[in-house]
């Protein structure tokens, strides 16, 4: 089992620097989620971990071994990419056994290791097929298969379900948690979708050009994000601009009191956050309602022309049009890209219709 | 890559816009339909049936007496087996001057790779009389390395020009370009994920070239042989200018036959002889085509 430490890692394309200053501890058995827009580096670091870029600053230590400079081939690190990396001109099961092959590993023992190495991914009995006539979810099944019979000590995988259908990539996701549980095997993920990496993640690190935003347990990153960005990165949110006052903002909405300097402020609120209130004369309407059968999604026209969205329980009914008066429970303030403070409000009413 | 033909669905429907459009389809495939058949299936059969047919005073009759001569004629196959040899040298100097070149064209990610693509189809825009001059003024007798090596106090060197491995340098020059560019789209059919992860299994770079890339080309590998062995079967100018007098290439022979010796029926057996054995090669490439698709389907 194995625990992988970066250090000070630094890699630049034809002198622009695409990771600046990355360190990370990935513990033993824990799946560790590289989350980030597309062109934050996130492919990048992952092919620094196996062997497929080399840094230009730092130390990749696996178990305490540096392997900055091991090629791929010695490196035991298992890849899953996201797409077209099966070879086509080789069966299931000899896409699996290839490794193992050059290993020189009896016959038998080969056998025996792809066909467990196939019922572990849920494709048993496939073995004879031929790669393309797969489907899409099982030939990333493959894929991982194949890296797994390895028994490498650390896991990558790179966007491996990005290019398949959202119910596809639901279940894949829920099997790999499964077996990465099943295995303990230290693993990094990389994906651009939230909800993959909270689904997903131990701990999710999230990227933006290159650097680290914030490092954090799923739950933890949802509800204390750090920055704007991951604020704004992460679940939905509003933001409300607005100035504080004396310690009071002077939101025509939410007057919220905080020991924050006087200045600009946004204000940040989770959908969920918000109770709507039916109100006469608060200039705020009802936009749309959106039904999502746990939820509905209610967009509130603010008088100022900004927008909020609110999550009610299913069973409110509410009308375009209807006036409401929008209540927080949490509200982060941040400034600029920084959070200056995190508010919980009491409920001044509770009614519900 | 050579998969050109699409295998899309087919249309069943009936209505008069299609049936319109399929009209158009038609007349805009039986131009190069006509063109073909014209240009190439007639001229095929019609030179087939002359060299078989022979006139005689009760008319005409079928007859193999060319080709019996020139299957006994020592001379006629010894330029055969000349040209067939040249053929499987210059196939093989090709594949080994081309293949790392492609090689190192689709994987190296350096801007060299960009100057030395350039620099590999230099050899396709110089006319092959040309290119013959210059082989003569450099490694011809009293050429440019024979000047430097004199010059230097050093023996000349053995001259290549007017024996077979003239045109073989000539050939192989000539045919790097094509070569290179068959052999960088075939390539192009093995991903770079997919190489990746066989270097992830543990594949040092042999054990990738013979299990992961190789297999993969096959088929543009057949496609350079046959094209290799058509471009060399009529291939004049080269061996016209740079070979051997005696035995000759079949490009030169069947011109001397037709021209000097005035044996208009031979030299059409000669040119039917070098078809078939292009054929064969030819019928190589498309079923190994045919056998990829089946097996796509
Ligand atoms: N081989 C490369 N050469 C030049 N630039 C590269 C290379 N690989 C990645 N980059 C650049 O590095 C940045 C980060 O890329 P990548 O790690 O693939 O991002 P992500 O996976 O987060 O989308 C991008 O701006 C990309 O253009
Ligand atoms: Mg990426």
């Amino acid at each position: 089992m194995a625990q992988l430490t970066l250090k000070n890692l630094g890699k630049s394309f034809d002198d622009t620097d695409v990771i600046r200053d990355l360190s990370l501890d990935v513990a033993d058995g824990e799946l560790v989620c590289l989350l980030g827009p597309s062109g934050s580096g996130k492919s990048t670091v992952l092919r620094m971990v196996g062997g497929f870029e080399t840094p230009n600053r730092g130390a990749i230590l696996i178990d305490g071994e540096d392997h900055t400079r091991v090629p791929p081939e010695k490196r035991p690190t298992g890849m899953v990419f996201q797409s077209h990396a099966l070879w086509s001109h080789m069966s299931v099961a000899g896409n699996v056994a290839f490794g193992l092959k050059l290993r020189g590993l009896p016959k038998a023992q080969i056998r025996q290791k792809v066909q467990e190495a196939l019922a572990l991914v849920g494709l048993k009995g496939y073995g004879e097929r031929r790669v393309w006539q797969l489907s899409g979810g099982q030939q990333q099944r493959v894929a991982i298969a194949r890296a797994l019979v390895l028994e490498p000590k650390i896991l990558l995988l790179d966007e491996p379900f990005a290019s398949l259908d959202q119910h596809l990539r639901e279940r894949l996701r829920e099997e790999l948690r499964d077996i990465q549980r099943r295995l303990g095997i230290t693993t990094l993920f990389v994906t651009h979708g939230q909800d993959e990496a909270l689904a997903l993640a131990d701990r999710i690190v999230v990227l933006r050009g290159g650097e680290i935003e914030q490092v954090a347990s799923p739950d933890r990153m949802y509800r204390g994000p750090q920055t704007r960005f991951v604020a704004g990165f992460i679940g939905s949110m509003n933001f409300l601009p607005c100035d504080m006052r004396g310690g009071v903002s002077d939101h025509p909405l939410f007057a919220v009191r905080a020991a924050v300097p006087d200045g600009p402020v946004e204000l940040a609120i989770r959908p969920e956050a918000l109770t709507l209130c039916p109100a006469r004369g608060t200039g705020m309407r009802v936009h749309l309602v959106t039904d999502y059968g746990t939820h509905l999604l209610v967009d509130v026209d603010l008088p100022d022309g900004g927008r909020l969205k609110a999550m009610c329980p299913p069973s409110a009914r509410y009308e375009t049009g209807q006036e409401v008066a929008p209540e927080a429970s949490h509200v982060a303030l941040f400034r600029g890209d920084a959070k200056l403070a995190e508010v919980t409000l009491e409920r001044r009413v509770a009614v519900h219709v | 890559m050579t998969d050109l033909a699409s295998s899309g669905t087919r249309r069943t429907g009936g209505t008069a816009a299609s049936n319109g459009r399929g009209l158009t389809g038609l007349l805009l495939v039986s131009a190069p339909v006509a063109l073909l058949g014209w240009l190439i299936i007639y001229p095929i059969f019609n030179a087939i049936a002359r060299t078989l047919v022979v006139q005689t005073e009760t008319g005409t009759a079928f007859s193999v007496d060319t080709y019996v001569r020139f299957f006994s004629d020592g001379y006629a196959l010894a330029n055969l087996w000349l040209t067939l040899w040249v053929t499987a040298v210059c196939a093989a100097l090709l594949l080994a001057i081309c293949l790392p070149l492609a090689l190192y064209l689709r994987f190296a990610k350096s801007r060299v790779a960009g100057v030395l693509q350039g620099l590999a189809l230099f050899p396709m825009f110089v006319p092959s009389v040309i290119l013959a001059y210059a082989l003569i003024r450099t490694i011809g007798p009293n050429g440019g390395v024979d000047l430097v090596l004199n010059a230097l106090g050093l023996p000349k060197i053995n001259s290549p020009y007017l024996t077979p491995w003239g045109p073989i340098i000539g050939l192989v020059w000539d045919n790097i370009p094509l070569t290179t560019l068959m052999l960088v789209a075939g390539l192009g059919a093995v991903s770079d994920n997919a190489v990746e992860a066989a270097r992830d299994a543990g594949a040092r770079p042999l054990a990738l070239l013979r299990h992961i890339i190789f297999p993969q080309i096959g088929n543009a590998m057949l496609v350079v042989l046959s094209f290799t062995v058509l471009s060399i079967f009529s291939a004049f100018t080269l061996p016209y200018v740079l070979g051997p007098a005696s035995p000759e290439m079949m490009g030169p022979f069947m011109q001397r036959t037709f021209s000097q010796v005035m044996d208009t029926r031979m030299a059409v057996t000669q040119a039917v002889i070098s078809f078939l054995i292009c054929a064969v090669f030819g019928a190589f490439y498309v079923r190994s085509i045919a056998k990829n698709r089946e097996a796509r389907r």
